[in-house]
């Protein structure tokens, strides 16, 4: 995967291993909220069928760039996004796309987690309903038992289907979550600091789920943790005040990084 | 009235001397070192006040409570001793007296024949022309009032005989006053007293002005007295007293800050006691005007609750006609639920999708001025709102109503009274779901919103379920505030008791019969009177009710967000 860096970029880019083809790619990509610059011309491509980890310290624009991919963006009032973004080279920031589809190929899972206040079987239910996915109850049975069963839950709530979503606990929620997200079979899948509000226990667990998920869908992945992003990520781009500052394979980014804020930033210096 | 100023003053003083003793007291204590102490100095300052201020206030405030009471016990005790000779005088007057006689036998013949035909009516076991009875016992209770009222006069010839013949002397009327207080029924009583203070003491205007309550007064004054100074004199020794033992508590461990901090939450305590104190008071003389009213119904309570016939004027003298009091009280439940559901048919969805609007889909600019005009609404007072149903809403009804061809319409209707009072419930709605609708964290609507769902499918599916419990909480208290509320129907309902679902007629609610039984002069020993108190404890009992159930439902469909 070459990834022609436009004249100017402040971004180092390591050469892309072969084999990962791009499922997302940004150019030039700039947010501004109420006109204070939050994201300065991004550009890099997310392989398909990998991890992609976004590190950098708070405040550095990382949620931002995610958010532009399923255009969540277009929620807040006085946010401005320029610059192109394409899956499979379909732009997204198109006026033409409508966001309530894209979202549907785009997953998303949030920092805290955030079942709806339905029954467990109602929030895996609820992208399938309303983007009609099902034609019969046995379908959307089918489909809620797969989300489950990818997600890993299905052996801990098959027997309480009908309870409500919040009386799970913290981990096992962040997990519904992210069946809820499976289930209407998208082709990405942006986590939003997936597992800050979890125990250790549990995010062991969340870790190993977004290991699985790989195999199917192209991740993205915003976290705090340095080790987390090492041990999950194929990927690593690390942000600062806004700008893309290193992109490479996550193993180049943290054995050999060659600026030196990320070099500070991963030996835990700042941030 | 002097005195108690006087006291006031000096307790105010020796306070601000206590604290003033306790900081110089904790300095000295400290030896030039005021970190040492346990506490900063004006907290020793403090405590002392409180124990120089608190005990005698207290004193004074039971003082306060019971001192008139007890002078009264202990004056009128003693003018009743000095008249002990007439009060002889009199019992034996009255048992020499024929007329007297014969007539305390009739009232007892008559008090037997009425407690049996009581009995009779009430036993179930009777046969006979019941209608005839019941003619029959009012028949006998006419008479023996009469009776009552022939011995009554009796009993005042004789005393006003003895009266006569007591001499002119201080203390023959000191005698006089004593017996007029014997001889009075309570409520007289109370009147006699009240009068004596009056001349007394000038709290308020005598009704009369006799020897005999000039004596009474006389005889108050010096044990009024005796009261005041002593009530003053233990109060300020309890002050200086407070103050030296506080004194002698303070050193440089003493923990004043803590005593302090006890005296503030006990403060607190005060305080919330005293408002559950009152919501107590208030049920109980609910309850027990309630049981006065069952009573005189002659505890007919499934009469009240159940009986579809209301209209409570009854026969204050005997020879009024065709009035025999009803009091089935469905009449008035029933025009308070069709009012109220009327209102809430115009509030919920009105008050809801305007706070889904605010909340959701309104730019910052119009959510500014939108959401102050309508709580202006919330300000309009209800008796304009009452006019505007009566005088605006009622007429165009009626007019429309006409137009439609239905000729019964009024003006006072169900309808009109329900419309305007659902337009005045409008804000409270909406202001109570817009806060609960913004409570829903961002991170669910998010979620939906990442899912692909469109805004409104995010609000129906996921931000009102999640609102749910508060919505219903919001809608339980508008509907106890519409079954409450009074000046609305008042002006534009009606006063027909009528049995009606239609909402184009006139009906009444509890509220206001409570207003048309207790306004303008009444007597309050009339069933009429008393089922007022009998209907508030049922409008008491519904919002309660309501509100148990507001707050259960709150509970169980909580779902906790942090």
């Amino acid at each position: 995967m070459d990834l022609t860096a436009p004249d100017g970029a402040a971004t180092l880019y390591h050469p892309t291993p072969a084999g990962l083809d791009p499922k997302v790619a940004t150019r030039e990509v700039s947010v501004t909220y109420g006109g204070k610059l939050a994201l300065d011309r991004v550009t890099l491509n997310v392989p398909d069928r990998s991890v992609t980890a976004c590190i950098g310290p708070s405040g550095c624009g990382k949620s931002t760039f995610l958010r532009c991919i399923n255009r969540m963006n277009d929620t807040i009032d006085n946010a401005k996004v320029t610059g192109s973004i394409r899956i499979d080279d379909e732009e997204v920031n198109d006026r033409s796309v409508d966001p309530v589809v894209l979202r549907a190929r785009v997953g998303m899972v949030f920092q805290k987690p955030n079942p709806f206040p339905k029954s467990i079987y109602d929030n895996i239910a609820y992208g399938p309903r309303i983007h009609g996915l099902a034609s019969s109850r046995e379908e959307l049975d089918a489909i809620v038992e797969t989300s489950l069963k990818k997600a890993g839950l299905w052996n801990e709530v098959a027997d309480r289907l009908a309870q409500p979503g919040t009386s799970l606990s913290g981990g096992q929620q962040q997990r519904l979550v992210i069946a809820r997200a499976i289930a209407v079979n998208p082709e990405v899948i942006l986590m939003d600091e997936p597992c800050s509000a979890l125990d250790p226990i549990a995010t062991a667990r969340i870790e190993e789920l977004i290991d699985e998920l790989r195999e199917n869908y192209a991740l993205v992945i915003v976290t705090h943790s340095m080790a987390q992003a090492a041990r999950v990520s194929q990927m690593t781009a690390f942000f600062h005040l806004g700008a893309l500052v290193e992109y490479g394979p996550t193993e180049e980014i943290f054995t050999n990084p060659l600026d030196q804020r990320t070099q500070d930033y991963i030996t835990g210096r700042f941030g | 009235m002097q005195i108690s100023v006087l006291v006031a003053l000096t307790l105010l003083v020796l306070t601000a001397v206590g604290f003033l003793v306790g900081r110089r007291r904790a300095l000295s204590a400290a030896d030039g070192q005021p970190a040492s102490l346990h506490s900063l100095p004006d907290y020793y300052g403090y405590y002392i006040a409180l124990w120089t201020g608190a005990p005698a206030l207290f004193l004074l405030a039971i003082y306060g409570i019971f001192g008139a009471a007890l002078v009264n016990t202990l004056a009128f005790g003693q003018l009743e001793r000095d008249a002990a000779p007439l009060i002889r005088g009199y019992e034996a007057a009255l048992s020499q007296d024929a007329d007297h006689q014969i007539l305390s036998g009739r009232l007892d013949r008559l008090n037997d024949q009425i407690a049996g035909l009581r009995a009779e009516l009430q036993g179930g076991t009777h046969s006979g022309d019941v209608e005839a009875d019941v003619r029959r016992l009012s028949a006998l209770t006419a008479e023996r009032n009469q009776v009552q009222a022939g011995l009554a006069e009796r009993r005042s010839e004789v005393a006003s005989g003895i009266e006569a013949r007591t001499p002119d002397t201080p203390a023959g009327r000191r005698a006089l006053a004593g017996f007029e207080h014997w001889r009075a029924t309570p409520e007289r009583r109370e009147l006699f007293i009240a009068d004596a203070r009056a001349l007394a003491f000038d709290e308020g205007l005598a009704s009369r002005d006799t020897p005999a309550l000039r004596a009474a007064a006389a005889a108050l004054q010096p044990v009024e007295r005796l009261f005041q100074w002593s009530a003053a004199g233990a109060a300020l020794a309890l002050a200086v007293a407070g103050l030296a033992f506080a004194r002698s508590r303070v050193s440089r461990r003493f923990r004043a800050r803590d005593r302090v901090e006890g005296a503030i939450s006990a403060v607190l305590l005060l305080a919330s006691i005293i408002a559950i104190l009152t919501t107590v008071g208030i049920v109980f003389s609910l309850l027990f005007e309630s049981i006065r009213f069952f009573a005189a119904i002659d505890w007919r309570i499934h009469e009240f609750l159940f009986g579809t016939q209301w209209s409570p004027q009854i026969a204050i003298r005997a020879d009024q006609v065709g009035q025999s009091g009803a009091f089935g009280a469905v009449p008035l439940f029933a025009g308070t639920a069709l009012i109220t559901l009327i209102a809430m048919a115009v509030a919920v969805p009105v008050g809801l999708f305007a706070a889904i609007y605010l909340s959701e889909y309104a730019g910052p600019g119009f959510r500014a001025w939108a959401k102050p005009a309508l709580e202006i609404l919330a300000g309009v007072p209800t008796v304009v709102y009452g006019f505007f149903a009566l005088l605006t809403v009622g007429p165009a009804l009626r007019d429309f109503a006409l137009f439609l061809g239905y000729e019964d319409a009024v003006t006072q209707s169900a309808l009109s009274a329900g419309l305007v009072m659902g337009v005045m419930i409008i804000p409270f709605v909406s202001s109570l779901s817009d806060d609960v609708i913004n409570a829903v964290p961002q991170s669910l609507r998010d979620g939906a919103y990442a899912m692909g769902a469109t805004k409104s499918e995010t609000v129906r599916q996921v931000v009102l379920p999640a609102a749910l419990p508060g919505i219903v909480g919001a809608v339980l208290l508008a509907v106890s505030r519409a079954v409450g509320e009074t000046m609305i129907v008042v002006m534009a309902a009606g006063q027909g008791a009528n049995l009606t679902a239609n909402p184009l007629e006139s009906v009444t609610t509890i509220t206001v019969q409570i207003v048309m039984l207790l306004t303008g002069d009444q007597e309050f020993d009339s069933a009429k009177t008393l089922s007022a108190f009998a209907l508030g404890l049922v409008l008491f009992v519904m919002t309660l009710m309501l509100n148990i159930i507001a707050l259960r439902v709150v509970q169980r469909f909580r779902e906790r967000y942090d």
